[in-house]
């Protein structure tokens, strides 16, 4: 039994029985689509249900050497850092691929990228040979440039090639620092090379080698978080990106780059993390208040939300590197909920894209009287994603804030206007798009959320609440994992994580 | 002669015997072209068999040395080589010049009583790249290389009709004839230095290397980097590419794939013949030389494939590029050569299917392959699109093809040589690359084009076929191969 691997695969086969449509019955692509993209959730229920919550190692770890030479191998495994971003991976994509109903022309290969998108983020979440992980890394390109390409709006094409260009020079100095980690871990362990992630963890490296290379990985994730002054990408990517491209990008795309951050630089070059903190710190909270800062002026709402987005991402990277348990624990669960909240809202802005054909602002005004449903959803996930208490993004801030703030109290107190701004932004927009009167006349007979809709929505709104008011099997799982990697950081540096200033009690845990 | 011997020039002899068939079938006894088509056909194939039967035949011995004739042992200087490194080479050459031919069969037809003409020259010319392969002497090396040449200079301007044609052959002939005298300097040089014309052997590179240390290096020097600057011409490398754009662009597309990748396949393995396995002694004086060849390579190529408006210039100019990447691998000598070997194969098949498409899309008679040529060939041809994706995807080097796995190979060998710089240089410029190869792409999906694809011949559809599935097969599951390259050691 192999679940990782059939996990990875499932997508991929389904993409081929996608593939496999004959063309005079276009009509069976999208529930097909729906349907192969639900057993990768299925194997996600039933990894969750088999993981060992207090482990902090790797779990259904499948190991198969395919080149002693060249010390490849089909090596997977999952623990607590990457367990909810592959649940997070699962639950997103048949919502994202059940909300893109109004893709008609080319829903064949629309579908395919997808599915393909979707083995691709599981086998980055899961790979624990470094290779693999750089070509999985890699690959999500492929359908995310067809995605945005050829499904996008006006500006697609630039916003496509500027995606790939940007990520692609993080990747290439990615793989320089992952070729010479598995020269010198093959070195160490008498072979010529291995990718093995445990191997090159084992490398004792000088603290020379550790920052040359910190500095390539984190050049790479910097990218694809994004981390400020990097991010000029993501604006124009999710912009342009139709809305299920949208939602898998800052759900899950995103999410690539603080993985890696947690899983390779943390864990692999603890002195150079503990060296570089402050940057990365300070790097984070300019992010969070730029971002939100430009999020406020935006006349587009899925511009908002993109902006919005690297403001989120910001606490993450401060969380991370605030190298504390409920820091880099905080900043994974945001993470999450990240992905829930900010996938709901691109989902809902799409649906309002599918009646109006716009996304300003200025276009609506008071159209809560006529989708009331919408617009309470919409409320609920603005809520959520400004961090309002019993949702799942205040468990996420408030936790980084809290493990940040003994290390840096003043990087705490400055994010924390994030929470302040990321209100201003989101439910500014909510008053002008939503409340008073009805502006526009063609806004007046718009209809409401239909039946599918709601069955994409609720599933994220319950998840969110749950998220917010029961957190704690959650964090469970997220931290033992993360304590571990913080005990290596520990022992390796004379790095001492303070204590934390408050244990977080939400939702009424039995922990002590 | 004994039987080994034969068995070691057993593809050329089969090459020519095919060449004198077709031009016997067709001029003398008139048949059609599918009889001497078949006949050149299955000569390539046989040749192939024979490359795979001295593979077989090697077993696990390093390989075996063979003289012009007997009684010249004396001399000590033999001029065939068979080993691995050889016998791989021969099936590879064999591979592409079978792929070149059904690549080049529309062209055949249309090119009317002059077919069979560029047929036996197809022929020729591939059993002068072989001969480059297994060419123990440096004189032998400098014969196959002109045999190769000269037949690719003629089948440069086989459409005499187009006047780019005529330019790209007259180009291609005086540039080549310069490199192939430079390349002759450095043999006359090396000779001079060290009294050797062979490679193995008592009278030898590798003995007088051995016993000798050369105090005053001068004329050596000298010799070496005019034999890099002539395998420079060859393989495109830069600086000394400037040929290759017009001559692509000129030249008829069915015959640019072989002439590209068939050229440069046989040019870099006899470039790690005797750089890698000859003069590794000498490793010294040359990998840096070779390091700052393929640097400029990989800039060069990569810029100025960025500007270009034509497929087939971008394919020259990348190809400079991927020229960069082999010599990454080379600068390790012979513990580069596994990688050298992968990635000039896979890329040959690669450039192949490119080339076949460029004449399925253009004309196969055609010169030029403007990007207004692809521009919605996404919708316009599908399966020409979808097939061209992957094989640009492959040329790019993303993961799961086997443009990946070649540059993680000669990646990895240089950094294990101490060539940081060199790999990291050579991977940022892959995203140069990544963004030509994906212009082209856009172009095909995102952009709106006229008119009808005409129909792919069956053998044009073969060869993109192949080297579609060699693009995913060795970028998916590679190992096999992998064990291959890295038993296919020169001797």
């Amino acid at each position: 039994m192999a679940p990782l691997t059939l996990l990875v695969a499932l997508p991929l086969l389904g993409a081929l029985a996608v593939a496999a449509v004959p063309r005079r019955r276009p009509e069976v692509i999208f529930p097909l689509a729906i349907a192969v993209s639900l057993p990768p959730l299925a194997v996600v229920l039933w990894i969750l249900a088999s993981f060992e919550p207090g482990d902090p190692g790797f779990q259904l770890v499948e190991s198969v050497r395919w080149s002693a030479e060249l010390g490849i191998g089909w090596r997977l495994g999952i623990d607590g850092i990457s367990l909810f971003l592959v649940v997070l991976t699962t639950v997103l994509m048949p919502l994202a691929i059940a909300a893109s109903k109004s893709i008609v022309e080319g829903r064949k290969a629309y579908m395919v990228s997808m599915l393909v998108l979707e083995t691709g983020l599981l086998g980055v979440f899961v790979a624990l040979d470094l290779v693999v992980f750089f070509a999985f890394f890699e690959i999500v390109l492929v359908p995310m440039y067809l995605l945005i390409g050829l499904w996008g709006s006006e500006r697609r094409r630039y916003a496509a090639m500027k995606f790939v260009l940007y990520t692609a020079i993080g990747s290439a100095f990615l793989l320089a620092g992952i070729l010479a980690l598995g020269l010198a871990a093959g070195e160490a362990g008498g072979a010529l090379a291995s990718f093995d992630f445990r191997d090159v963890a084992a490398l004792d490296l000088s603290v020379g080698a550790q920052r040359w290379l910190f500095v390539a990985f984190a050049l790479a994730f910097a990218i694809k978080v994004p981390v400020f002054p990097l991010h000029t990408w993501l604006p124009d990517a999710h912009t342009e990106a139709p809305t299920a491209g949208s939602v898998v990008l800052a759900g899950v795309l995103l999410k690539m780059g603080t993985y890696g951050l947690v899983r390779f630089n943390l864990t692999l070059f603890p002195q150079a993390s503990v060296d570089f903190a402050g940057i990365m710190v300070a790097l984070g909270v300019v992010g969070i208040v730029y971002g939100a800062a430009v999020a406020i002026v935006q006349p587009d709402v899925k511009r908002l939300v993109a902006y919005s987005s690297i403001s989120h991402l910001g606490f993450v990277v401060l969380g991370t590197f605030a190298l504390t348990v409920q820091g880099i624990g905080g900043g994974i669960f945001l993470g999450v909920s990240h992905g829930l909240t900010t996938g709901a809202l691109f989902l809902l802005i799409g649906m309002l894209y599918d009646r109006r054909h716009t996304r300003r602002i200025d276009a609506f005004g008071g159209i809560a009287s006529v989708m009331p449903v919408y617009a309470g959803v919409f409320l609920f996930m603005a809520f959520a994603s400004a961090g309002l208490p019993a949702l799942s993004g205040f468990v996420g801030e408030f936790t980084v804030l809290l493990g940040s703030f003994p290390s840096y109290p003043a990087a705490a107190i400055a994010a924390g206007s994030g929470v302040v701004l990321a209100a201003v932004y989101l439910l500014w927009a909510y008053e002008r798009i939503f409340t008073g009167p009805v502006t526009e006349p063609e806004n007046e007979a718009l209809d409401d959320l239909d039946g599918r809709e709601l069955a994409i929505l609720v599933p994220l709104v319950a998840l969110v609440l749950v998220l917010g008011l029961y957190p704690r099997p959650v964090l469970d799982r997220i931290e033992p994992a993360v304590s571990a990697v913080l005990e290596r950081i520990e022992a390796e540096t004379g790095h001492v994580a303070p204590a934390p200033a408050l244990e977080l009690h939400v939702g009424g845990g039995e922990e002590g | 002669m004994n039987r080994a011997d034969l068995v070691a020039v057993l593809p050329e002899v089969i090459l020519l015997a095919g060449a004198l068939a077709v031009v016997t079938l067709a001029v003398f006894a008139d048949r059609p072209r599918a009889e001497w088509g078949t006949a050149a056909g299955l000569a390539l194939f046989l040749a192939g068999v024979a490359a795979g039967v001295q593979w077989w035949a090697l077993g696990d011995t390093p390989g075996s040395l063979h003289f012009s004739a007997r009684g010249l042992e004396v001399l000590r200087n033999p001029m065939v080589v068979m080993d691995p490194y050889s016998a791989l080479a021969g099936i590879a050459i064999c591979v592409v010049g079978l792929l070149g031919l059904l690549a080049a069969w529309e062209l055949v037809g249309s090119l009317g009583r002059r077919g069979p003409e560029f047929v036996a020259l197809l022929l020729l010319a591939v059993a002068g790249l072989h001969a480059m392969t297994i060419a123990a002497n440096l004189v032998l090396l400098f014969l196959a290389l002109e045999t190769a040449s000269i037949s690719f200079y003629v089948m440069a301007g086989f459409t005499r009709e187009r006047l780019d044609a005529d330019e790209a052959a007259l180009k291609y002939f005086l540039l080549g004839s310069f490199a192939s005298a430079i390349f002759v300097y450095g043999v006359a040089l090396l000779f001079a230095a060290t009294g050797a014309l062979g490679i193995y052997g008592a009278g030898g590179l590798r003995s007088f290397f051995a016993t000798t240390i050369v105090v005053e290096p001068g004329v050596l020097v000298v010799a070496l980097g005019m034999l890099l600057v002539g395998f420079g011409f060859k393989v495109s490398a830069a600086p000394f590419h400037q040929w290759a754009p017009d001559v692509y662009q000129g030249a008829p597309s069915g015959a640019v794939g072989l002439m590209a990748a068939g050229v440069k396949l046989a040019g870099f393995l006899a470039l790690g013949r005797v750089f890698a396995a000859g003069l590794p002694a000498q490793i010294d004086r040359w990998s840096s030389a070779v390091a700052i060849l393929a640097g400029v390579s990989v800039i060069v190529g990569s810029v100025l494939a960025a500007v270009q408006r034509d497929v087939k210039r971008l394919l020259a100019y990348s190809g400079v590029a991927h020229a960069g990447y082999v010599l990454v691998g080379l600068t390790v000598g012979v513990f580069g050569l596994p990688a050298v070997t992968f990635y000039a194969t896979t890329y040959a098949v690669m450039l192949m299917g490119a080339f076949a498409l460029v004449g399925a899309v253009s004309g196969s008679g055609g010169g030029a392959s403007p990007f207004e040529d692809w521009a919605g060939l996404g919708r316009r041809a599908p399966g020409l699109a979808l097939a061209m994706t992957a094989l640009l995807l492959g040329l790019g080097g993303l993961p799961f093809t086997a443009g990946f796995v070649g540059k993680l190979q000669v990646f990895t060998a240089a950094i294990r040589g101490g060539f940081l710089w060199l790999v990291v240089l050579a991977l940022v410029t892959t995203v140069v690359g990544l963004y030509f190869y994906l212009r082209v792409v856009a172009t095909m999906y995102f952009d709106d084009g006229e008119g009808a694809v005409a129909a792919t011949p069956w053998t044009t559809r073969v060869v993109v076929g192949v080297a579609v599935v060699v693009t995913l097969a060795l970028g998916i599951f590679p190992w096999p191969y992998l064990d291959v390259v890295r038993d296919a050691l020169p001797l």
